[in-house]
């Protein structure tokens, strides 16, 4: 163990350390968790964190509901697991629920409803602008920009079911991945 | 049983979720509003936008679906369920993980991945902002928000501030 890094002592701490996370992620919780756990606490190093990170991000599932959970079981088991999952969502899913329940009574607001959908049409933007710069380093590929194009088409524009789409987009993946083409 | 099936799905979604949430987002969408028809498209767009600005994981998304369409325990289900099996799975792999430093799999599974993740994020993007028919309006709003993230390091909670302004002047 890293001598500059000291781990969560009890799950209390555990808790506080995920509720501090979970309480301030505004747009996005990745850049907050390193903030909170690398910086502050100290739980963790600079390179833990990004294999941690970097292995949610291979598994499937909510990324950073899984590093709570991998993270938590690494320095306490379940209990940690258990405890740290809760810390991470016990105060973002009351307030996303009462900003929903909040908006639920403006709705027939014309100048609301306006506002919320320039707001998703915004977040939107976001998924484009996330799928460019993870797009950028697989550019020069011809067999990836196939593949990228093939998914977006297919859910998109032809909107078939990510059960068809996902299996067969793994297989040709590995496939090309092995053959070095990716 | 309106609980079970939606704890199904999610279920079922979890373990299908490559790359983060926004990549199944487009499924969530078509299964939500296509074949269930538990909420409108403009309903759906209009939750992404709320669990957008809401401080927080993005997959809270799933809790608002869920309390659309079941109210609180909808919620708990919804969310419970997205995350669950996915961490049981991270939890029994996180060692096999270490183990394969390494390992040439590791690798060929990451490069694998990469393009479909990027071509699911993008569907997400174009199926939010294309609720109905093509719309400008929208399309000009998600293309200046991509463009502003791509160019400056602003917080992204100011881009989307802006694209509620936005929205209110042109919708």
């Amino acid at each position: 163990m890293n001598p500059g890094v000291t781990p969560p002592r009890s799950l209390g701490e555990l808790f506080l350390g995920f509720l501090s996370i979970g309480a301030r992620s505004f747009g996005g919780v990745l850049p907050w968790a390193y903030q909170a756990m690398v910086e502050e606490r100290r739980w963790l190093t600079h390179a833990d964190f990004t294999e941690t990170i970097g292995l949610c991000q291979v598994l499937p599932g909510p990324n950073i509901g899984n590093a709570s959970i991998v993270l938590g079981k690494r320095w306490f088991g379940l209990r940690g697991a258990i405890v740290a999952f809760l810390g991470l969502f016990a105060l973002p899913y009351f307030w996303v629920l009462g900003l929903a329940l909040l908006y639920t009574q403006w709705a027939d607001h014309p100048l609301v409803t306006a506002v919320v959908t320039g707001v998703g049409a915004s977040g939107a933007g976001l998924f484009l602008a996330t799928a460019v710069k993870l797009g950028r380093p697989i550019a020069g590929k011809p067999a990836a920009m196939v593949l990228i194009a093939g998914c977006f088409l297919a859910i998109a524009i032809a909107r078939v079911s990510l059960l068809v789409v996902m299996p067969v987009a793994v297989a040709l993946g590995m496939f090309l991945a092995r053959k070095r083409l990716l | 049983m309106i609980l079970l099936e939606l704890g199904l799905y999610f279920a079922l979604l979890s373990l299908l979720t490559f790359g983060g949430v926004s990549s199944v987002i487009p499924e969530m969408q078509r299964y939500v509003v296509d074949v269930k028809g538990w909420t409108t498209a403009a309903d759906f767009m209009q939750l992404f936008a709320v669990a957008q600005a809401a401080p927080g994981p993005n997959v809270l998304i799933t809790s608002l679906i869920g309390y659309r369409v079941a109210g609180f325990a909808g919620s708990i289900v919804a969310l419970l369920a997205t995350c669950v099996p996915a961490g049981v799975l991270a939890w029994c792999l996180s060692g096999l993980w270490d183990r394969w430093r390494g390992s040439p799999w590791r690798s060929v599974v990451q490069r694998a991945l990469a393009p479909l993740v990027v071509g699911l994020i993008a569907a997400g993007g174009y199926i939010i902002a294309t609720p109905h028919a093509p719309d400008w309006r929208l399309w000009l709003i998600a293309g200046g928000t991509a463009a502003a993230m791509l160019a400056t390091r602003l917080n992204p909670l100011w881009i989307l501030a802006a694209g509620g302004v936005a929205g209110a002047l042109l919708l």
